[in-house]
């Protein structure tokens, strides 16, 4: 038993030792460790970075060891981050900025010491920018939601391409009652909501709607922030998206458990109509639905205008690595006009969506108006989300919140916005950013 | 000495082993627990911080409510279940054998794979698998996993579809340790079918349902994987369970240290748990 006791007390000490604070200087620097890359990505995008790195090592000689993350990306990035060996460098959304510089996962960076920085556009470069003003991470790809639409659909049932939300509700009901698919069953439905609470879903995509009608979830004053999801015109744009899920009902059954994985397939099976999403589907529609089956569209216009999310992906040198200098190369060469050219040819599933660097030219390279539409809206209608230190938890909580309202459909929809207001405004305090 | 030595060096691979994946992970979480979680800016000692605001927290809370009422039907619905399929297919016939294993099959099953089927056939539309079912009777459609109000229920359905035959098998093993005679006697002394089921197969039955009692309920605490696979925890936090809770705290919150709390505090309730059931049954085989 005292031995035993010895072993137990031998393992606290053990686990102790391994927890001092630790910072990418003190790292000691090992060409022949292995330089760990990850990406978020499915399958087919996999594809297309292995050839991007395949190249990068034909051009440098440093070899990259890349793993594709398919599912869970950030909950894997926690696990690793548990155990301090975080990979050497990670691809993901722009998103996860704020939780990245918040953890200290990754460090400052000198925006001019990075070679071929002057050929990124400044609107990339805020995507990289935390809420300090500095900068933390290289862009890699921007883009803009669009509208997708079955095309074949609309004109079987006579409808004008939506040009506002009453357009849009219409058409998505059209959708559900009329039979659009001529099969003579009632099994097609509206619209496509990705609406799970897992990383956010939802409010990814209800956001979109909520700057269309004018409201929003944050509003920004200088340097600091106020929560503006309960102003009229947030709660009158919950209530609208309200409607599609509980009056008109043009929702797709179980889209409030439903993940983007999961949901793209009732697109391309024609289960559903309309499909507010990232360009980046083009390939794998074009082959699983058909090109001339669906048509893209500039989001429709709320009575606040016709707002859509624009993000992207960045390049995180991620601390702790022991090879610093290849971190720079590897994004040097990524945001590079050559590597943004390839990226963005990937097939199926482009890589990068809409370029970074100024000198490669969407349309030459395209040769698609789907891809100028795509440019356009982002050019015209697209914004960020709000630059606090940490977005992600007022994406979660608003997500949670909406959930519920569409999920049970009779609640008082002022008085739940109002809560989630207190508990965002709380959040605000506590990263310090409230006005 | 060398004799003492000896069984210690037989039981140091087991140990070695139970160390390094047991005991240093639990020693590790419980010391996660009182720190402010941030492995590369250096944890903050908070002490009993965590555990506060863990019971403080109402979402938390309303997980434990769900994940005890969660438990609580599974383990009677699988063992009432799982005594009625033990009736029905005890015996030694060789289409008996055969029907038990069928009926075993969801035991050996992936959770992960039966909770994808599951969301198959709960698919809430009329032309889901059971809802087609359903029409066929003149009901339906119903949502299953869909609505707060059915999602738990649902989620608990298919877990008694999983527990049940388990039960079943341990429920088998016990009937046939029951002495044929005291059945017969019972039916010479004029009883009817149920009272032999009340009066000499549930009391035979004793020590194997307080065994099953005391796993499922363990096993019900700790319930994840069929939740996270069905419903993640929504629609609107309905399924929200103490395992899924800790999930989401640790890995889309970021809090290490409280989901480690979390963590903390279940072990404990399951530890005391068993202990109060290893002491009443000691105490009831020495009456």
């Amino acid at each position: 038993m005292k031995k035993f006791a010895a072993l137990t007390a031998a393992g606290l000490v053990l686990a102790a030792c391994g927890s001092g604070p630790s910072g990418a200087a003190q790292v000691q620097q090992d060409p022949s460790a292995p330089f760990e890359v990850w990406t978020r990505s499915t399958e087919a995008t996999a594809e297309v970075y292995t050839e991007l790195f395949a190249d990068f090592e034909r051009k440098t000689g440093v070899k990259v060891d890349y793993k594709p993350v398919f599912n869970d990306f950030d909950k894997q990035i926690q696990q690793r981050a548990a155990t301090k060996d975080l990979p050497d460098v990670v691809i993901t959304d722009t998103g996860s900025l704020g939780v990245f510089t918040q953890q200290g996962l990754v460090g400052e960076l000198d925006r001019g010491s990075v070679a071929g920085n002057a050929d990124i556009v400044d609107r990339a470069w805020n995507n990289a920018k935390a809420a300090d003003g500095k900068y933390y991470a290289v862009p890699f790809s921007t883009q803009a939601m669009v509208t997708l639409i079955r095309k074949d659909w609309r004109e079987r049932l006579g409808k004008p391409v939506p040009r506002t939300w009453a357009e849009l509700a219409d058409l998505a009901s059209a959708f559900t009652t009329d039979d659009p698919d001529g099969n003579g069953q009632a099994d097609t439905y509206g619209m496509l909501v990705p609406g799970t609470t897992d990383r956010g879903y939802l409010a990814w995509w209800a956001s979109n709607y909520l700057w269309q009608g004018g409201g929003d979830i944050l509003e920004q004053d200088g340097d600091k922030f106020s929560v503006a999801v309960d102003s009229d015109r947030t709660v009158e744009s919950v209530q609208w998206l309200r409607g599609l899920f509980c009056d008109s009902k043009v929702v797709v059954p179980g889209a409030l458990t439903l993940g983007t994985n999961d949901a793209h397939p009732f697109f391309e099976s024609g289960k559903a109509g309309v499909y507010l999403t990232g360009p980046y589907m083009f390939g794998r529609f074009d082959k699983s639905l058909g090109k001339d089956k669906y048509e893209v569209v500039a989001a429709p216009r709320g009575p606040a205008g016709a707002t859509v999310l624009g993000e992207g992906e960045n390049i995180y040198l991620m601390a702790g690595s022991p090879r610093v200098a290849d971190q720079t190369k590897l994004a040097e060469f990524l945001i590079g006009a050559d590597a943004q050219q390839a990226g963005m040819k990937g097939d199926p599933q482009p890589v990068v969506r809409l370029p970074v660097n100024k000198n490669v030219d969407v349309e030459k390279v395209y040769d698609d108006p789907r891809w100028t539409a795509v440019a356009d809206a982002y050019q015209d209608d697209a914004r960020p989300f709000p630059n606090v230190p940490n977005f992600q938890p007022f994406r979660q909580q608003t997500s949670e919140t909406l959930n519920s309202i569409f999920a049970t459909c009779g609640t008082d929809v002022k008085g739940e916005l109002g809560e989630l207001a207190e508990s965002l405004e709380q959040e605000l305090r506590s990263q310090g950013v409230a006005r | 000495m060398r004799a003492r030595a000896v069984p210690w060096l037989f039981l140091l691979p087991a140990l070695l082993l139970f160390a390094v994946f047991k005991y240093l992970p639990m020693a590790e979480g419980i010391r996660l627990s009182l720190f402010q979680v941030r492995p590369f800016l250096g944890d903050i000692f908070v002490g009993l911080d965590n555990y506060t605001r863990l019971v403080t927290d109402e979402r938390f809370q309303d997980a434990i409510g769900r994940t005890v009422l969660l438990a609580a039907g599974q383990t009677f619905g699988s063992m009432i279940i799982g005594f009625g399929l033990a009736l029905l297919l005890e015996g030694h016939a060789r289409s008996l054998w055969f029907v038990r294993s069928a009926v075993f099959l969801p035991v050996v099953a992936a959770t992960a794979v039966i909770g994808e089927i599951w969301r198959l056939l709960y698919y809430p539309a009329p032309e889901g698998f059971l809802n087609t079912a359903l029409d066929f009777f003149g009901l339906g459609p119903w949502t299953f996993l869909d609505h707060p109000d059915t999602a738990l229920w649902s989620v608990m359905a298919v877990g008694v579809w999983k527990g049940a035959p388990y039960d079943m098998v341990l429920i088998l093993a016990g009937l046939a340790g029951i002495d044929r005679q005291q059945y017969e006697a019972a039916a010479i002394d004029g009883t009817s079918t149920w009272q032999r089921v009340r009066y000499v197969t549930l009391p035979a039955l004793r020590p194997v349902v307080t065994i099953l009692l005391t796993l499922a309920a363990i096993r019900g605490m700790r319930v994840f994987t069929e939740v996270y696979v069905l419903t993640g925890g929504g629609p609107a936090g309905s399924t929200d369970v103490w395992m899924t809770r800790v999930f989401t705290t640790a890995f889309e919150r970021n809090e290490i240290g409280i989901a480690s709390a979390g963590s903390v505090l279940l072990f404990l309730l399951t530890f005391v748990m068993t202990v109060i059931v290893q002491v009443y049954r000691r105490a009831k085989e020495k009456v």
